[in-house]
């Protein structure tokens, strides 16, 4: 028997050995963990998770949050566990949470599915509609039993949407483009909350449907799409004026544009129109001032 | 300043590049985002009811993920050396014929199809990044064959021009499809060292030091190789078979790597060039020495991405190339004058 047959003959058994020693893995299916029945120490993955934590009341048992959690500002003073795209098992751990709560991205799911392997509780919700993110908050109230804070906190955010809604009923539709990027141009489509959100503040996306989520759209497209109004979150949140005096310039090239001609260009922070969280309305309502400002006049 | 290569000094420096390792594993597991005490992690061991966050962390978290650098590291290293040596190309690095874009390609046409189990542990995106890593590296060398026998050049247009072509092919797919798994995919392959699975760490360490082995057992064919087509001919030496072999172990290993943890650019590059400049061009000895040394410095290199930029982590890919890069630059400066090239 020559070498090789040596080596290959020793790979075997040092396979068959590993498959003697450790079980063979079970694919990780979420229903095997069972919620503990009191929570105490929760950690949320994602900033819009954090502040549905909070509107729950939950702020002494938040154990860990993600380092872009800013609100409420208790968010701030909690314990770091990485970020959304980057999070650090390590520091999840070391909060010793008995619920860990994320998101549905690939990303996140994976997080939950090695916390789950290690044997801790996960709980991952949707929120990528604004329908899921009223569930989101029932699943999360269910989980944390604060079933009674989450029928209040829907019922106040609906209320006042619809009280907006009927507002803005009789009047027009305002077609919107919602710039998500200049250089390329990068707006959002139909498929998005973003759109959602236009449509609850009483506008229309000016993009009508798109491959893409996000699609990139040349300069023919902007004029064909001819928007009313063009919103652009702010990519930073200081110097908003800065940007606002930037985006001017940066339109002023479409002059024919109804937009721009009547100078309806917004840079508006991003934070309460890019997390689907409790504050909902609020972003509905800042997007709803640009479309009507003469509404909010008084 | 040639100096020969005897059974006694290659068992010599194996054995302290071994213990530097062992030595490098076992300081890096004790550093982290986390300070943890060892004797908390020991008084865990034997009381398995209560919970520690110290001896979860230690054991499930970091210790895995150190033995995964250690085995990738390795691989990664042997694998460059290989190349490096076949297609006589300095800048050859494991990923030069086509298995990056192979890899990605492959992972995102499991994303597209959506599959969802589970083999061995293993995601559909890992074994499809295996199967399309193998395949391209495999039309690679059959498109290099084609152009002549084993003509280099050849094998690495080949490798060049199919590279380029998948990328486009991963480009125009991710933006036909946007979606956010897309997207989560690319994050995939830029390098994703994480905590896996103890049958998942024990098969790829089997996997990885039986290739090495076999490299090693070729070794003194791949000297031969070292001198040309001809020479190693009129040497005796088998070149068709020795390289089909280096070349489909070689292939294979870093297959591996890349289903375990995506590509990490690199270590392929410099281990190898680093170890030759510091210990000469002999494979006996560079493929054994560039595999501790390749995991010596993955495993020190996941270290830093796993604090510096605390408590969020970087791709090891990033501190591969900041460390990796100046570092190999002043081996180059200090070594060269006293080796020649690949010979």
């Amino acid at each position: 028997m020559n070498k090789w047959w040596w080596l290959i003959l020793i790979v075997l058994c040092w396979m068959a050995a590993g498959f003697v020693i450790f079980d063979f893995p079970q694919s990780q299916k979420h229903s095997d963990t069972t919620m503990p029945s009191h929570v105490s120490r929760i950690v949320s993955m994602a900033p819009n998770l954090t502040e549905i934590l909070f509107a729950l009341g939950l702020d002494d048992e938040i154990a860990g949050v993600t380092l872009c959690s800013d609100y409420p500002p208790a968010a701030t003073e909690k314990t770091k566990v990485g970020t959304f795209w980057q999070p650090n098992i390590e520091a999840v751990i070391a909060a010793k949470p008995d619920l860990v709560i994320t998101l549905g991205f690939d990303l996140q799911q994976n997080l939950a599915e090695r916390l789950n392997r290690i044997g801790y509780n996960t709980l991952t919700v949707n929120i990528e509609k604004v329908s899921q993110l009223f569930e989101a908050i029932g699943i999360i109230a269910a989980a944390t039993d604060r079933q009674d804070r989450a029928d209040e906190l829907t019922r106040g955010i609906r209320k006042k949407l619809n009280r907006l809604a009927a507002v803005v009923a009789n009047s027009e539709k305002v077609r919107v483009l919602w710039v998500v990027q200049e250089e390329p141009l990068r707006v959002a489509g139909r498929d998005t909350f973003i759109n959602e959100m236009i449509e609850l503040a009483g506008g229309e996306n000016a993009i009508g449907p798109t491959i893409h989520k996000y699609p990139p759209i040349g300069a023919e497209q902007v004029i064909a799409c001819s928007p009313h109004v063009i919103i652009e979150p702010a990519m930073e949140q200081q110097d908003i004026d800065g940007q606002q005096h930037t985006a001017m310039q940066y339109w002023s090239k479409f002059n024919s544009l109804p937009a721009v001609k009547n100078r309806h260009i917004y840079v508006i922070d991003a934070d309460r129109v890019s997390r689907l969280g409790p504050r909902l309305y609020e972003g509905v309502e800042t997007i709803a001032r640009c479309l009507r400002p003469q509404l909010f006049a008084n | 300043m040639k100096e020969l290569l005897t059974p006694k000094k290659l068992v010599m420096r194996i054995a302290t590049a071994g213990l530097v390792l062992v030595a490098v594993m076992f300081v890096c597991s004790l550093i982290g985002t986390q300070s943890i005490s060892l004797k908390a992690v020991l008084d865990a061991v034997g009381a398995p009811a209560t919970v520690s966050p110290d001896y979860e962390i230690f054991v499930k978290v970091r210790l895995p993920r150190i033995f995964l650098a250690a085995i990738v590291g390795a691989a990664l290293a042997c694998s460059g050396v290989v190349f490096q040596a076949l297609l006589r190309n300095p800048l050859a690095d494991p990923y030069i014929l086509g298995i990056s874009s192979g890899a990605g390609l492959g992972a995102i046409i499991a994303v597209m199809t959506g599959f969802n189990w589970t083999m061995w542990g293993r995601s559909p995106i890992a074994v499809f990044a295996f199967a399309g890593a193998l395949g391209t590296v495999w039309l690679v060398w059959f498109i290099g064959r084609l152009t002549g026998k084993f003509r280099v050049t050849g094998l690495l247009l080949a490798g060049v021009v199919v590279n380029a072509f998948f990328s486009a092919v991963i480009m125009f797919l991710t933006s036909i499809a946007e979606s956010q798994h897309l997207y989560a995919t690319i994050f995939w392959l830029m390098g994703n060292m994480t905590e896996e699975d103890s049958l998942v760490l024990w098969t790829g360490a089997g996997c990885v030091a039986a290739g090495i082995m076999a490299l090693f057992y070729i070794s003194p064919q791949l000297n031969a190789l070292s001198f040309g087509e001809e020479d190693a001919r009129s040497m005796g030496v088998n070149t068709a078979r020795t390289r089909t072999i280096a070349f489909a172990v070689a292939a294979f290993i870093t297959a591996i790597t890349v289903s375990l943890s995506g590509l990490i650019g690199f270590v392929g590059l410099i281990v190898p060039h680093g170890v030759r400049l510091v210990f000469g061009p002999d494979h006996r000895q560079l493929i054994p020495l560039s595999a501790i040394i390749g995991s010596v410095f993955l495993v020190a290199a996941d270290t830093l991405a796993r604090i510096i930029v605390a408590p969020a982590q970087l791709p090891v890919g990033v501190i591969t190339a900041i460390i990796g890069g100046p570092f190999f630059l002043v081996l180059l400066v200090k070594y060269s004058r006293r080796v020649t090239w690949l010979k």
